[in-house]
């Protein structure tokens, strides 16, 4: 019975409920926001007038405080009044979700109304550059630092401290700085990012690397490697698979800095769609526009997982494994992290590592 | 070989260097009709028709007093007061052009049992303190015989206040448009208690130049002051104004029915009023008088610690030289 049991410890799910849990995970918040927008008596806190009546300070189409609305409606029943009339409305803060699938379709279907301005894709490329750029420039200098730092507690000691330090310091906080020395063009936008980015991503390769099984260390220390055959040959190949996780996970993170990067310097990207479309209240473009950075986002993650796949089969290998053994998942032996052969230390007597072999 | 390489380097460096002297004149701009209307010029190449190499950069607008203050653009589109802010603490620029002075897009809004500024009396009134609307209030006080010290100051960055308003916790707001309008929107019997049409001149906008540009580009910057007016005539002139709503609603994303709305709470300068604008006098409605009125706010405020002078900022000659 062991199959219908969902929410079994450490089991793997069959494929069919994991696609349907994933549908599900979409399905639940739309739900919930088709019935806030949608059935009258789930919030709406303000109505909308359509008939002023007989009171004053109303006019059509101004949005009143549900309780206001009903005092006013009560005196001017009082007084014998003409009455005001109007329906239920939630804030334009929150445009229901048809008001934004429309606006999502024709945002992109809108040509720019001035010449020499950008489509919608084409500011949506500028902000994938500005991250992308970013994000590669801090990995170029961080990578290669987080995994010195994992590895030889030298250089943890030299820099985690300060870098623990900066860290916390808002990145936002830079950009007049950023403008000063770069400009106003996309260069400080990148070095928003980067700032926002390389701290944290030093701290946590760093981590990802000193979970290299020490006994692997010891074993080609024993075999004599040199020190910087012990980076290239073991730690960074055992923790290859971790790096790359992290750095799926870091640039989710260098997407929260795109809004705050893109009005440094000139307004540019999918920040100046946001900015101006918020600020006349066309809230059902703005979600519109939020709902494509996450769909960027959140494509361009499982791009990189089916990436992964491809370049580290041994991954995949080890995954299917387990899937294909599932009488005894729940006493699942720690994984061994297996090496592909090419980087696995070699056994000759005179012990060198060789990553060639 | 390596020496070749390093020269070679340096040589493009050189280049580099000689390509940014030639470089077009930068000039920052941001959402506010006095600006925008810069980018009736930059649709109709009246830049390139007059033989200047002129860039337009659109800004949010304190990051283009930031990218004005690093040097990074020739000249800002900014208010006075804040060009005198900003030179307090470095280069003093040159103010060449007057733009525009707010007519009643900037408010003190009150909320429903609120009807004039004298029942503020005690309340508390959210505005973004030591910005324009602090000092607009402080002028609302004053006209009623207040002082500040008779209201509580709640600093609110002016694009929350309207759910300030909203949400009960202030009697009233200072915020200039569109947010304004938003707040009058949004708040059942809110209403305008004070605007900038009641201080006529209190907030006037310029067009600040960086005193080395402006010192090697006078000719230039005496064309650029011309093209303003010329974006201004096109938007007065009843047969062109349409289309000028059009280009600018377009530049800041507004449907041009809700936005020619805000126009008339921006009193556009011809050159004719800017020649009057400059003449040396106390009132508001002279620049001098004005600035100085900006200076004892900032004084006061402690936003700056040495008195700024307009003289050291305007320079006359430009408008009163054209036609």
């Amino acid at each position: 019975m062991a199959h219908h049991d969902w929410l079994g410890l450490k089991r793997e799910l069959p494929r069919r409920r994991r696609l349907l849990l994933a549908a599900m995970s979409f399905i639940i918040p739309l739900a919930a926001w088709c019935a806030i927008s949608y059935v009258p008596w789930i919030w709406h806190p303000l109505i909308r007038v359509t008939d002023p009546g007989s009171v004053d300070y109303f006019s059509t189409g101004l949005d009143i405080p549900k309780t206001t609305f009903y005092q006013e409606e009560a005196k001017a029943r009082a007084a014998g009044e003409a009455l005001p009339q109007g329906y239920l409305v939630n804030p334009v803060y929150l445009p229901a979700p048809h008001r934004v699938a429309r606006a999502f379709y024709s945002a992109f279907k809108t040509p720019p109304r001035l010449q020499d301005e950008p489509w919608l894709h084409q500011s949506l490329g500028h902000s994938i550059r500005t991250i992308f750029l970013g994000f590669l420039f801090s990995s170029l200098v961080g990578v290669p630092i987080g995994i010195l730092c994992g590895t030889y507690r030298f250089f943890a000691k030299l820099q985690e401290p300060f870098i623990e330090f900066f860290r916390y310091l808002p990145a936002p906080a830079f950009a007049a700085l950023c403008v000063a020395i770069l400009g106003i063009e996309d260069a400080p936008k990148i070095a928003i990012i980067f700032i926002g980015t390389f701290f944290q991503q030093i701290l946590i390769i760093a981590n990802s690397v000193r979970k290299v099984d020490p006994a692997l260390v010891e074993a080609a220390q024993t075999l004599g490697a040199s020190k910087w055959k012990l980076v290239t040959g073991v730690v960074i190949p055992a923790s290859i698979t971790d790096i790359y996780t992290d750095l799926r996970i870091l640039l989710g993170w260098a997407w929260t800095y795109l809004i705050v990067a893109e009005v440094v310097g000139t307004m540019s990207g999918i920040t100046l769609f946001i900015n101006q479309q918020a600020r006349y209240r066309n809230f059902d473009n703005v979600y519109a526009a939020i709902a494509m950075i996450g769909i960027i986002g959140l494509s361009c993650d499982m791009l990189l997982a089916w990436l992964g796949t491809i370049l580290f089969p041994w991954k995949r290998k080890n995954r299917t494994a387990r899937r294909q053994q599932p009488l005894f998942p729940l006493f699942d032996k720690p994984r061994p992290l297996v090496l592909p052969p090419r980087f696995r230390p070699n056994p000759e007597p005179g012990g060198q590592l060789d990553a060639a072999s | 070989m390596r020496l070749k390489m390093l020269s070679a380097m340096a040589l493009m460096a050189v280049a580099g260097v000689a390509v940014a002297g030639a470089a077009p004149i930068k000039i920052g701009y941001s959402d506010w009709p006095g600006y925008t209307v810069m980018e009736v010029a930059k649709q109709k190449g009246w830049f390139k028709e007059a033989g200047l190499d002129v860039e337009m950069v659109w800004f949010e607008y304190s990051p283009s007093i930031d990218a004005f203050s690093a040097g990074k653009v020739d000249a800002d589109m900014i208010v006075a007061g804040d060009d005198m802010v900003t030179g307090a603490s470095g280069a003093k620029s040159k103010i060449i052009c007057l733009v525009d002075y707010s007519e009643g897009s900037d408010m003190i809004v009150g909320g429903p049992d609120i009807t004039s500024i004298k029942d503020l009396k005690g309340k508390k009134v959210g505005v973004e303190l030591t910005l324009v609307e602090h000092e607009l209030l402080l002028q609302a006080l004053k006209v009623n015989g207040m002082s500040q010290s008779d209201v509580t100051l709640v600093g609110t960055a002016t694009d929350k206040t309207p759910q300030a308003l909203a949400s009960g916790q202030v009697a009233a707001v200072g915020a200039w448009y569109p947010i304004s309008g938003q707040a009058l929107k949004q708040v059942a019997g809110s209403k305008k208690l004070f605007t900038s049409a009641d201080a006529k001149g209190l907030i006037f906008d310029v067009i600040a130049v960086n005193p080395a540009s402006y010192a090697e580009h006078k000719e230039e910057w005496t064309k650029i002051t011309a093209i303003f007016y010329k974006c201004v005539d096109y938007l007065k002139d009843p047969k062109t104004h349409d289309d000028a709503v059009k280009i600018m609603a377009a530049k800041v994303g507004a449907d041009p029915a809700e936005y020619e709305k805000n126009i008339p709470g921006t009193h556009f300068l011809t050159i004719a009023e800017a020649k009057t604008a400059l003449k040396k006098s106390d009132d508001m409605l002279s620049i001098y008088g004005s600035m100085k009125l900006s200076d004892k706010f900032y004084l006061d405020n402690a936003v700056y610690k040495e008195s700024q002078k307009p003289e050291d900022y305007l320079v006359p000659s430009v408008i009163n030289g054209l036609k």
